[in-house]
């Protein structure tokens, strides 16, 4: 994937966290003063619930409804992040992914020609193995395109408040 | 969300003082009201055990994972209770249990919910931490042995 220097199609990366909504609000920022379209996409985690299902400790009915809960977050802060850019007057496109997280994310980066993933600040590593297992982690070192991490301030919204 | 996150000395304990499930996860239940996580604890109760009773929590190899979900908290909360000498839990496999992980979230709150019992899971296949928490002997051990097996390198 080339790099671009002004990026034409952003993709902000959504979980059910606050970290993701002032990640939201620095990408309708973005978008905007670039005039790049954007992306918005949330992954349900079927592979931890079938994980959990297998180790015995959901049983099946279980793992179905925490994948409604976790699917209807994902609708709720999707929405949300909607929201945001129609308050703003940018377009929007959501995706309700199901999967491995990080594949699917870095599979929808790939498929739409993302040419800059945003995504809310991670997590402080504790050791190697969060490198290897977080799901944010992964995407951030793997992701084919540049990544733009928003630090958690006030800032992003204030820019946003003032756009 | 990290085990080590969840929990601190204060929400584990060490040596349990009943001999049925439902008496141990009533004094799960109170750890989590003595450090005022608990809007409800018979709400909290309530929901555990209408989880028990589609299925033992009880695992294999020593080791239960009761949990619910519930409006008695404002987010996910946990404690845990160990014993030494093992209690009957209804587990899969017969045996008594030894460790205990209790794990309460509000009804809107699946992500870090089913984050934490993954963290659960990949703790208690780790035999070497298990061996050592069912032995420590302080609430201040066991949370830096839980500590120490989440942040070891591989």
């Amino acid at each position: 994937m080339s790099f671009k220097l002004r990026p034409e199609k952003i993709m902000v990366y959504v979980e059910a966290t606050e970290k993701s909504i002032i990640a939201a609000y620095y990408a309708v920022c973005l978008a905007k003063w670039l005039n790049a379209s954007l992306i918005a996409a949330y992954v349900v985690d079927i592979k931890t619930l079938k994980n959990l299902t297998k180790a015995k400790i959901f049983i099946e009915l279980e793992e179905m409804d925490y994948e409604h809960d976790l699917e209807e977050d994902g609708k709720r802060y999707l929405n949300h992040v909607k929201e945001l850019a129609d308050n703003k007057n940018i377009g929007i496109e959501k995706f309700l992914l199901k999967g491995e997280v990080f594949k699917e994310v870095l599979n929808t980066v790939k498929e739409n020609d993302v040419d800059l993933l945003i995504m809310g600040e991670l997590e402080e590593p504790e050791s190697r193995r969060d490198f290897y297992y977080n799901e944010t982690e992964l995407i951030f070192r793997k992701s084919p395109c540049p990544v733009l991490v928003v630090k958690e301030d006030n800032s992003a919204k204030t820019m946003y408040d003032n756009l | 969300m990290k085990i080590s996150k969840l929990l601190s000395p204060e929400l584990i304990k060490i040596g349990l003082n009943s001999y049925s499930k439902d008496a141990v996860i009533r004094e799960l239940i109170e750890i989590l009201e003595q450090n005022n996580l608990l809007n409800n604890p018979d709400e909290a109760f309530s929901a555990v055990m209408e989880r028990e009773l589609k299925q033992s929590t009880g695992l294999e190899a020593g080791v239960a994972v009761p949990h619910g979900k519930s409006n008695a908290v404002d987010e996910l909360v946990g404690a845990l209770a160990i014993s030494n000498e093992g209690i009957d839990f209804d587990s899969l496999d017969g045996k008594p249990c030894h460790l205990f992980f209790l794990l309460i979230a509000p009804p809107h709150s699946a992500g870090q919910h089913v984050s934490a019992l993954s963290n659960i899971a990949a703790l208690i296949l780790n035999k070497r931490f298990k061996r050592r928490i069912i032995e420590a002997s302080t609430p201040e051990e066991a949370y830096a042995i839980i500590r120490q097996a989440e942040n070891e390198d591989i």
